[in-house]
Order: C-alpha cells, then structure tokens, then sequence
C-alpha cells in the first residue's frame, strides 16, 4: 500500500487516434511542471499516477498540478494490489470523523473483477455501515464520497477527497499563437484562455516611452511571468510604438487615432507571427467594452491581417473577466497605475464605427510598411517562463 | 547625472557612511545593555538628542528617534487620539502618510475636519480659524508642501491655536522643512514635530519625532520600553548617529540663502529659453513656473503645457536629469490631490513636474539643467503638436 497522486484528465477522451498524442504531450507537461521534485509518473488506462514525491510537498505539488491544462482533478489516493479482502479493509479504515452521511462510488475499468462496480458499491457500503453503526448512506447529499478505482494495472485506487484542476487540453496540442499583452485585466486572461485550449503562447507589447515609462513595461513582464505559470515558456516581443504614434498624432484624424493605432499593431503582430512560426493573434478585446472594441472596429483592425484572430474575451463582460483576473493571479499587477501604450495620445472622442475605406485613405500618408518594418525589426525579445 | 528630485530624497553625504562603519562595526553595542561599550553608545544617543532639539530651536521636549517620517507622523497622530468628544484638524494638502491616515480615522468614526488650501497653496487660515473650537484635540498641518514647495505660515497657526483650542495638540510635518526653512520651534505652538533623514543628507531609513510633553503621547506599540515607552525596539544607532552628523554639516540659513540663488539662475534660465512665469495671475503659455511666492526656495512645480509631466520625466531621464512628479504615493491615475485643492485644471495637473533641488549644486548643473529641461520640452512639444 502506498500514498500516490491519482490524475484524472478530460477531454482527452474524444480525442480518438490523437489520444496518445494529447497524453504524452500532458505527461511531459506535469513533468515540466514538477521538475523540482523527484516523482514518478506513470499511465494506467485512463488516469496517471505520480508516486514517489516527498508526502510533506504533497500540498504544493497539488497546487502546480492545479496549473496543468488537460488535468481535470488531482485526488490523494491510497494504491494497493487489487482484492476485495484489502478494499473492504482499507474502506472500513477511512477516517470518518465528523461525517454523518455517506456514499460508495466504484470505477472499476477492470472487468476481470469478480464484482460489478453496483455490486462493489453494495458491499463496501455494507462494510462501512458495520464499522460505523451511525453513519448513514446518501446518495444525493452525502458529507463523504468514497471512491474506489479498479483500475487494469492490477491495483485499486482508494481516495475520499479530489481537487478540481484547470481543465482544458494540454499546452502546445492546438499549436502556437501570438497574443497583444497590454498591461490591462482583459490580454492576461485571454493568454490564459487560449493556453487553457492548449494553444502556446508568445506575446508582444507595445510600449511609447518615454510617453509611458519603464514601469509600465516591467508590469508587464510581470504579467507574462503570471500567465507563465499556466501557459509555460512566453517568448515576449516588445515593441516600440512610440514614432507609430507620433505619426499617427501627426497625420492622421484625431477620432481616427486608435483605429489606426490598432490596425498598425495588427500589422506588426501578424508579420511577428508569421516570422515565428505562430499561427494565430490572440486579443483581450471583449465586444463593445471600448470605442476600438465595437463590431465596426474589430471589422476595420482585423482587415489588415489574414491570421485568425482568436478574442477569447469577446463575449465575457468586464466582471467576468476580473473574476477570472483574480483566480489566476494577474489582477492586481493589472491595476497597477502605470500607463500603457494605448493611453497616451487618447483623443477625446474616438470613431466608435470606423470604416475600412475612411481607415485606408488615412493611412496613405503614413508609409505604413517602413513603420511596420522598423517596429519589427528594433524589437526585443525577452524569454519568460515560470511555468 | 543632474539631480533634481531632492524633495524625494537626497544624495547622502560622504561623512554619513563612515560614521555607519564605526557604530556598525565598533561600537556595535545594544545601547539598552549594560556594559561600558553600551553605556557609551546610550549617551551618545541623549547627546544627539539634545544636539537635534537645539537645532529645532526647542527650548523644552524630547526627540523620538523613529524609521521614517511616515512612522513619526502615525506616531504623532495616532498617539495623540482620545476616546470622547474630540475633533480632529487636518489641512487638505497633507502628505499621503498625513492624509490618509486623517481617512482612516474618518472611517473609524473620529470626528475629522479637512481645511482647504488657499489658492496660494497655503492652508486657508481662515477656514482653520472657523474650524477649530475647544474640542479641538489636534492640529496636523504641513510646515512645507512636498508637491508645491509652499511655506505655511506656523506663528499665524500657532495663533489660531493660542487663542481658539489651547488644550490642542499642533502637530507638524516638517519633513520639508527642517533644515531647509530657517525657524525656531521656541516661536511656535507646535507640539508635535516630524522629520525624516534622508531628506537632508542622512540615510534612509533614520528619521524623528519632536515631542513637547511625552505625557500627552500613547505609544503604537508595545515592547521593551526603549525611548520613553513611546518608541520600543532597538535604536538605530548607527542612522542616529549619522543623522547627527548630517545636520552638523548642513548650515540651513546659508543653504536657503544658495538655495535662492539656486532656484533663481534655474528660472532665469529657463525663462530666457522661452517659458513664461506664472502666479499671482500672471498669464500663462507653454511652459509655466508656479511662481510660489510663499514657497520654499528647494522646492517648484513645473507646467509643461500641451506635454504630459510624465513623460518629460522619462524623457529628461533618458539624458541624465532627474525630476519628480509630486509625491510618489499620489502621482497616480486619479491625478494630484494637492494641485487638485489650489484650483488648477486636470489638464495642468498632468503636464505638472516637480523640481526640487539642493544647496549643493554648482551653477552649471542648474544651467545646464534648465537648459536641458527647455530643450527637451521643445523637442517633445513639436513631437506631439
């Protein structure tokens, strides 16, 4: 008998004859995750087992695991050889202070089991009625669900307790994107949304100094380093932005100047996606929360590019997506007061619907390309990776 | 590097540092020991008492010795609340360590007045006058204004005090003021003084408490009992001590005098590269000086117009000159509370820099300076415009 950590992951289930893919990828990603322990993780038909750890980090090891896309639930289990003599004797030994009521659940992906799981069910039911004579079984309510696995490795699972994990697919399975990290509540949790679907992350930030200052671009390696901890290594392009806007300020209609603004940043962010190898722009924007965020707008910024645009956000109102903000952690770098690049030059009353024909003929007084090039080839490149 | 920030805090001086060495490598000793080495050490630390309170001008009171002017002021304020029928007088223009502190005991249901400034910065005696009454418990109001550099007038406060709440308590947060403004505690009412080394060339780290009647002060909190019971932990031996010897170097009425001529030569030079003066309604275009004729000659506000503050601070950072924008802890978002309270627009506010300087500079940095800031502010002005 020993204490293991028993995994269970979700979807992963439907992924027909990719299946092997998607476990492999979360199994090397949990191990990524814990490389500061020594553990050992091993696959049984549908769940993994991590065994071997230090039981004093088991909290924190469950607390990394929680940050794993692809996991569903983390249960501390007790693993011995499968036999219904030692379930019934490990069931009857559960602590079961303070518990008035109580249910059986039995997997038992074993069919060489003698006992149908009801039957399991039944008897383990029986076993703990007779130890202790005040506990009652319910089925709907109970204070304490006892599961038992049956698994095909020869061993039974036995926990009462599983901690919920993020869900999702395993980072990397859907491939690379690039996200816009501004140093605002809604970039962050659209990274972490899109990693959740098991899309890598690189980002890239915008910043205007000295029109914003440096603090404002460290709060936003702060931020990357936040998502990192969910989205794994973030390559983090940062760009300057301060003679786009200047030229902007220059030439082209005030009310005009964000639509510009965020068509210019488009451009740069898909010719940054295209030269790494990244297949899609990741936005925080969230459907008419913004003059640059209405239908019109997004219509008119993604013309210029041919990428998907993944808006993770588009549907979330602005409370939402501060609850998410705070469970995982960005918030309150978020709310720092430091001015980000769309802040600056904010004309008074921005075009709420912009068209793509008034946008185009703005811009022929930029040389859009040379910008763009520029931008792109002055950025920096800071590689993140809390994960 | 120019460095024009000195109301944030200042280039410590070079005779500090060995005086860390010797209380911090020989005589280390716990001042609350016993033996001769830490016998030696306590009257150090009463002498350096006694050489602070003569340089407040104090004829009576003690000196608590404290970690930062933000503890002196919570120290004075805090310890000075009694259960009852009491009010509590704030003026408007505090520091955040002042101000918010006045918030909070709003909300912890203290009776708390906030007197408006003036529109030349200064608490509007009037106001104080109409405010204050035999419940007056305390008074806390600002010797020199960390965001405009503007003087309050502590005789007409200590007036008001005399004749409308004698019993009160008159706490001053002279962080700004001590060793810049030259005054004598003995000419006042203040009871109560903050102050904090690093804005006179000690270290951080190090700062103090004048207390008229150690009587009328509650401590924050408890422990063994060190400087009267009202600041229990260890001394700071060593920052006692170099806050002593800061003060030994610094002569203040020959500084103020420099520190004039110092703040005079800057707007000259500026003024010749084109900024416009500003204050007492004067007329007002491009880059404006708040002319603060009641103001500490150490410290003036800048207005940038058309050009945010902040970004002429990133931008003079960017070749070497230091300015600030206020007080760090409200040059946030929401804009400047004190610049707020005399009355100017937002859009002044945020083209607002702080430029503060010290009475060491040579007269090339101030030029040099000057002319920097103008060119600058030139160069972004046309970026922008």
């Amino acid at each position: 008998m020993k204490k293991v950590l028993l995994l269970k992951f979700g979807e992963l289930f439907l992924k027909g004859r990719n299946r092997h893919d998607f476990i492999s990828r979360l199994k090397n990603n949990i191990l990524r995750k814990l490389t500061a322990f020594s553990c050992k993780l091993e696959e049984t038909q549908g769940r993994l087992i991590l065994s071997g750890y230090d039981e004093a980090q088991e909290g924190i090891i469950i607390e990394k695991l929680q940050q794993v896309f692809g996991l569903i639930g983390v249960a501390d289990a007790l693993e011995f050889e499968t036999s219904l003599e030692e379930t019934k004797k490990r069931v009857a030994g559960l602590n079961f202070s303070g518990v008035r009521t109580f249910k059986i659940e039995t997997k038992r992906a074993d069919k060489n089991f003698p006992l149908t799981s009801m039957e399991l069910d039944k008897e383990l039911g029986a076993v703990v009625l007779d130890a202790h004579p005040n506990l009652k079984v319910d089925l709907y309510e109970s204070d304490m669900v006892v599961t038992v696995e049956v698994r095909t490795n020869g061993k039974t699972y036995l926990y009462n307790k599983l901690h919920l994990c993020a869900g999702g697919l395993p980072l990397g399975s859907a491939g690379k994107g690039l996200l816009l990290l501004s140093g605002g509540i809604d970039s962050p949790v659209a990274g972490y949304l899109m990693a959740k679907r098991g899309l890598e992350i690189e980002a890239v930030h915008f910043h205007s100094y000295p029109y914003t200052s440096p603090q404002a671009k460290e709060k936003v390696i702060e931020l990357a380093k936040e998502i990192s901890s969910y989205c794994g290594k973030i390559r983090l392009h940062i760009v300057s932005f301060t003679e786009i806007q200047e030229q902007i300020h220059k030439n082209c209609d005030e009310e005009y100047m964000i639509t510009i603004m965020r068509r210019i940043m488009m451009r740069i962010a898909e010719k940054i996606a295209r030269a790494n190898d990244l297949g899609a722009i990741v936005t925080g924007e969230s459907l008419g929360q913004v003059a640059s965020q209405t239908m019109q707008s997004m219509n008119v910024t993604n013309s210029v590019v041919s990428l998907p645009v993944f808006r993770p956000v588009i549907a979330f109102d602005k409370e939402e997506i501060m609850a998410l903000a705070r469970k995982i952690g960005t918030y309150e770098t978020s709310i720092l007061p430091y001015e980000d690049c769309c802040t600056v030059f904010l004309p008074k009353n921005p075009v709420i619907k912009p068209t793509v024909k008034r946008a185009e003929f703005l811009e022929t007084s930029l040389d859009i390309d040379a910008l763009v090039s520029q931008a792109v080839n002055n950025e920096e490149i800071l590689t993140i990776d809390e994960f | 590097m120019i460095y024009l920030d000195n109301a944030s805090t200042t280039k410590m001086f070079d005779e500090c540092a060995e005086i860390h060495k010797e209380f911090s490598c020989n005589q280390f000793f716990n001042p609350s020991a016993l033996s001769g080495g830490a016998l030696q050490v306590s009257k150090l630390i009463a002498d350096a008492e006694k050489y602070v309170l003569s340089r407040l001008g104090a004829s009576e009171g003690n000196i608590l010795f404290t970690g930062c002017a933000t503890e002196s002021n919570n120290l004075a304020i805090r310890g000075s609340l009694r259960s009852g029928n009491w009010e509590y007088v704030f003026s408007a223009g505090e520091h955040p360590s002042v101000f918010n502190l006045a918030k909070k005991l709003e909300q912890e249901d203290f009776v708390v007045h906030f007197v408006p400034l003036a529109k030349n910065g200064q608490v509007d005696l009037e106001c104080l006058s109409n405010v204050l009454n035999e419940r007056t418990r305390l008074i806390s109001i600002m010797h020199v204004s960390n965001e405009t550099g503007v003087i309050n007038d502590l005789q007409k406060i200590s007036a008001l005090k005399k004749t409308k709440c004698p019993r009160a308590i008159l706490h001053v947060d002279g962080v700004q003021g001590f060793l810049k403004i030259p005054f004598a505690l003995r000419d006042t009412a203040i009871d109560l003084y903050s102050f904090s080394g690093h804005k006179f060339h000690a270290p951080k780290g190090i700062a103090g408490l004048y207390v008229k009647n150690k009587g009328g002060l509650k401590e924050l909190f408890e422990g063994g009992g060190q400087q009267f019971g009202l600041r229990s932990g260890t001394e700071n031996v060593s920052g006692i001590m170099q806050m002593r010897k800061a003060i030994e170097l610094i002569d203040e009425k020959a500084n103020f005098e420099r520190t004039k001529e110092i703040k005079r030569l800057f707007n000259e030079t500026l003024l010749s590269a084109g900024a416009r003066t500003f204050g007492e309604g004067v007329s007002v275009e491009k880059c404006i000086l708040i002319n603060d004729y009641c103001g500490s000659p150490y410290i003036e506000t800048l207005i940038f117009q058309g050009v945010k503050g902040e970004t002429m601070l990133h931008a003079l950072d960017a070749v070497g000159v230091v300015v600030g924008l206020g007080s760090a802890c409200s040059s946030k978002k929401a804009g400047n509370r004190v610049l707020e309270e005399i009355g100017l627009e937002k859009e002044t506010i945020v083209s607002s820099a702080r430029i503060s300087f010290n009475a060491y500079m040579s007269n090339d940095e101030v030029i040099t300076g000057a002319q920097i800031i103008s060119k600058v502010f030139q160069d972004i002005l046309q970026r922008v415009s």
